[in-house]
This record gives C-alpha cells, structure tokens and sequence, in this order.
C-alpha cells in the first residue's frame, strides 16, 4: 500500500494568490448573475481585489522570514515580495486605465477583467516559482489570458493581426523553451532550481547542457521582445487595446525578467561561460536596434513600443556582466529590479497620457498630439515628464534606473562590461532624439485640426495618471525609497 | 571569448545534425523508392471518394464550444481518476482539495450555460 504525505500548505504564503483568485471568481459570477445590471461592478471589483491581494504580501514582508514549499518548487522569499507588490500595482493601474477605455467600447467587460486578473495571477506565481515545471505553468497561465486580450478589439482587423502574431510566436517561443528545459532535466535529473545548480556544477561539463541554456534563454528572450525576437511586439502592441498594450509592455516584459533572473542566477549560475557573451550580445543589440527603429516611428504607440524593446536591452545588461561583481551577483540583480520598478511607473504613466489624448483626438498618431500644450497643458507637461522621464533626465525617475545600471556596469570593471556601458550611454543619446520629438511636437506645432476643446479625464484614468506621475517624480527626487525595494530583492536559494 | 566560441561549438553542431538529419531522412527515401507519377496519387485523397468543389470550404464553426468544453471535463477526468482510486488514502484532505478544483472548473461550465452555447441553434 501506498502512503501518502499530506504536503505542508503555508495558506500564509498563499495567501495573495487566493485573495486573486477569489476575486476573479468573484467577478465571473457577478458577470453572469447580474449581467447588464452589474457590469460596471466589474472593474471596480477588480481593482479590489488587486488591492485585497496586496495586504498579505504586506502581512508576509512585516513577517520577514523566507517561505519554501513543494520541496523548494515554491518559494516566497523577498524577491518574491518586492516583485509581486509590483505586478499587483502595475495590475491596478492598468484596471484604472482600462474602467473608461472598456466600459466605452463595444467589449466585454467581465471577461476582460478576469482574464486580466487571470494574467496577474500568472505572474504572481512567476515571482515564487523556483521550479521549471512552476516556472512553465506560470508562463502560460500568464501568456494565454494575454494573448486573447491582446485581440480584444475582435471586430478590428489590427486587433486580430495584434493577437495571432503574439499567440503564434509565443507559441513557438514556449515550444522552443520546453525543447531547452528538457534537455537540462535529462543532464540534471531534477526540476528544481537549486537541484540543477548543483547538478550542472560549473566549468566543464556535458556539451549539450549549452544548447539547453541557449534554448531556454531565447524561449524567454521572446517574451521580453529582445531584438532578435522582438517582432510581434510593434504590431501586437499597435493593434491591443492601449491598456493591454501598457499591460504587456509593463508586466508582461517583467515576468520575462523575473523568469530570466531565477533561471540565470539561480540554475545556471556556475555556467558564465555560457550566457554572459549571449546576454552582452542581446542587451547591445536589443537597445541599439529598438532605438534606431523607434527613430523613425510616427505613431506614438509604435514609438513607445520600440522604446519598451530598447528599455528592455538596457535591463539586459545587468546579466552581462555577473560574476565580474566584487559582491556577487546580488548587485546585476538589484540593478534589474530597480530598473523594472521604475520603468513600471515611467511607461504605465506614457500609455495612460496617451490614452487621455486619444480620447479627444481618437488617434495615437504623432502628429494629433500637435499643440497638445494649448488646449491641454496638465497632459502635456505629464506626457513631457513620462517621455522625459524614459530618457532618463533627472531629476525624473528615469535616471535612477539608469544610473543603476551603469553602476553595475562599470562596478564590473572588465573591458567588455566597459564597452556595454559606452553603449547604453550612447543609446541614451540616441533615444532622446525621439522622446524629444513628442515634446516639440505638443509644444511647438499648432494644433492638428483647430479644435481646441479640451481634453476630458475621466477620474479612474486621472488617478492612474496621478498615481504613475507622482511615484516617477518621487523616485527621481528621493531614489532612496527605490533603494530601499531592490536592496530587498535577492534570492535565498 | 574563445570558452565561449567553443562552448558554443555544440550549438553549431547541434544546428549541423538537425539539418543533416532532414536532409539525410528525406534524401534516403528518395534514393531507394520508386518514383511513377500517376495523376491518381495527386487526388488528395488517393483511394477515397472524389473530391469536388475547391479546396476551400466553410466548416460548422459552433463545434469549437463543444470540442472546449471536452477539453474541459476531459482534463477534470485526468486528475479524478487517480484520485477516486486512492480516496482512502487522501482522507479529508484530498477530498476538500478535489471539491475546490471541481467548483473552479463547474465556473466553466456555469459560464457556457449562462452564455447560451449549450443551446443548439
């Protein structure tokens, strides 16, 4: 016979992903009970339980001890936290977005919140998986709600092309993924992280263990839109809804990162040899790549989402140059997380002016934000700021990020790391070129169509604006409350 | 650099087999099997019934719903088989963690009545 070992369940450490899941629940029921009645029930319902959620990860952090479960598959450790906190705000932000923009249109409103939620409770587990069998459930518990988000617009021929190019590469991404984490159980023998760490060891070893890496990491390199696998994400970003479009270039790119930094420092660690050169090549193309490209864009949301792929080359960096740090990888993985924090608000901020604009204007072009600052000044000095604010001037949140960055980079004091930041600094300057275009663009071209009537916010949208606007200036002017987050955010392992 | 190129030596050769692979399987078959082209073998179905019409044609599409809601039950059946074998031994605990997974799944369901896609019409 048998016998069967009740696993211990920490409902404590489970606790933010039940309060999610309850929520979504919630919502789906309140969908179908009350229908029409109760529909606009749904987002505030949604913001809720974003918000509900957050209390035991606070209840968790104030707790302070680290929490492993499933023989070490599940882990709640203060990366967990920090990263969790962010998804769950970056959540509630683009619900505030999304209250107006989806009760407005022909859409669905219930369906749309839980399959948000449904994304962020994805990500969620994401932040505490330490397993790869976690780590691919919570991929693809993330990446399908997204995928059929990004193709909300049913009726609309971009939204159809928006949602196939996303689902068919991502697709083939998690295909190509799976193919490299099998091949590492068969060397390792084991799922777990920390088990794989020590089953890889380090230096020489089996061959084939190089194609596991390299599958794996370009499986996620897809979902980060790193140029050379950043395609689906201008067209996917232009035809989305534009809070999805702020969702997936926000919390999705992030949950890319967070899968990355487990796989790579935790798994993978003792082979350098490996991804340091695959990551240095990554992050100097990705950034130089969707830079030039977002040069030439006209239409804001096309620019912003090839600024997003080359704000993600920029926390590529980090992983290039791990190991060559005199206090370990700690350093690379701080950089990252304060990098993902302060993008979050800086980016979320963009797409929630944009969005405001469009309202009026029904239009993301470059040139309908023309003369914005005469009949709308309060956005255009805020689109200002977030633009700003991404090319990294202080005193805006943005140079912060960057300054972590380079910190690290230069901190490493190798010959290539030295190079990869000559890069980053010099990609700055280019990307100023077209942050700055927006700006001229609202402040110095005569309104588009002579209609000068102002701009109309809806509250929801004003408080996500609000929200997103106050914590970039408040990080740029006091970064030490950034500081305080990312020193947080190391793995226990 | 050079541990890099050759750690990555396995991946070109690894891209080498891959090709080589598809290239020696289908070349192979080509060598040894007889080649006579009749107009017969390019019917798409060679020994079946006639095709007529285009290629193109409209397909019911509302089986999809029913085909979902298979995967559905199906996937619920996956996980209460091995379960209902070994009730006994789960105890209270096992049978609270499978009522949860079955009320999570029966909100499928209560949505695909609710939403009218069991009415056939």
């Amino acid at each position: 016979m048998l016998s069967f070992v009740q696993p211990n369940i920490d409902y404590h450490a489970l606790a933010p992903e039940l309060v999610l899941v309850g929520a979504l629940l919630l919502i789906l029921l309140v969908d179908l009970v009350f229908e029409d009645r109760a529909r606009w029930a749904t987002s505030s319902l949604a913001g809720l339980g974003l918000l509900a959620a957050l209390i035991p990860i606070i209840t968790l952090a104030v707790n302070g001890h680290d929490r492993s479960m499933f023989g070490g598959a599940y882990v709640v450790d203060n990366f967990a936290l920090v990263m969790k906190a962010v998804f769950l705000l970056a959540g509630y932000v683009v619900v505030l977005m999304s209250t107006d923009y989806i009760g407005e249109g022909d859409y669905y409103e219930g369906e749309y919140y839980f399959m948000l939620l449904s994304s962020l409770f994805g990500m969620l587990i994401m932040a505490s998986a330490r397993d790869l069998i976690s780590i691919f459930i919570a991929l693809e518990t993330l990446s399908i709600p997204a995928y059929l988000l990004a193709g909300w617009r049913k009726r609309d021929l971009k939204g159809n092309e928006a949602s196939l190019k996303y689902y068919l590469l991502g697709v083939f991404a998690s295909a190509v993924m799976l193919y490299g984490m099998s091949l590492i159980f068969g060397v390792t023998g084991s799922t777990v992280l920390t088990d794989i760490r020590d089953g890889l060891g380090s230096g020489e070893s089996v061959p084939i263990i190089t194609v596991g890496i390299l599958f794996v990491v370009i499986g996620f390199a897809f979902k980060v839109s790193a140029v050379p696998f950043h395609t689906w994400a201008p067209d996917t970003y232009e035809g989305a809804p534009t809070p999805i479009t702020a969702f997936l270039s926000v919390a999705s790119k992030a949950a890319g990162f967070v899968a990355l930094l487990e796989l790579v420092f935790i798994a993978f660690e003792g082979h350098e040899e490996v991804w340091k050169p695959l990551f240095w090549i990554l992050a100097a193309i990705t950034m130089t790549v969707g830079n030039l490209i977002a040069l030439r864009q006209t239409n804001v949301v096309r620019m912003l989402a090839y600024s997003s792929v080359a704000q993600a080359g920029y926390m590529l960096a980090p992983f290039a140059i791990a190991g060559d740090l005199s206090g370990g990888n700690v350093g690379a993985i701080k950089a990252v997380v304060t990098y993902l924090i302060i993008y979050a608000a800086m980016n979320l901020g963009a797409f929630a002016v944009v969005i405001a604009v469009a309202r009026k204007t029904r239009s993301a072009e470059l040139s309908s934000f023309g003369g914005l600052f005469e009949y709308a000044p309060g956005l255009a000095v805020l689109l200002a700021a977030f633009v700003f604010a991404l090319a990294g001037i202080p005193p805006l949140g943005g140079w912060y990020a960057k300054l972590a960055i380079l910190n690290v980079l230069i901190d490493a004091s190798t010959p290539w790391a030295t190079v990869l930041a000559v890069v980053v600094a010099v990609n700055s300057v280019i990307a100023l070129f077209y942050y700055a275009s927006v700006a001229r663009e609202m402040l110095m071209r005569p309104v588009a169509d002579g209609d000068r009537t102002p701009v109309t916010i809806p509250a929801s949208l004003a408080a996500s604006i609000g929200l997103c606007a106050v914590s970039t200036i408040a990080i740029g002017v006091a970064p030490n409350l950034i500081a305080r987050f990312s020193d947080l955010a190391h793995f226990v392992s | 650099m050079s541990e890099f190129l050759r750690a990555y030596l396995t991946v070109a050769v690894f891209a080498a087999f891959a090709g080589l692979l598809i290239a020696g399987v289908l070349g192979l078959s080509r060598l040894i099997r007889p080649n006579r082209p009749t107009p017969q073998k390019l019917l798409t179905y060679e020994s079946g019934v006639d095709p007529v019409g285009s290629g193109f044609s409209q397909s019911q599409v509302r089986y999809y719903i029913f085909a979902l809601l298979f995967v559905m039950f199906d996937v619920e059946a996956v996980f209460i088989f091995p379960w209902a074998m070994r009730l006994e031994l789960y105890q209270v605990f096992g049978l609270v963690e499978m009522a949860v997974f079955i009320v999570i799944l029966v909100f499928g369901l209560v949505y695909a009545w609710r939403k009218g896609v069991l009415r056939w019409v």
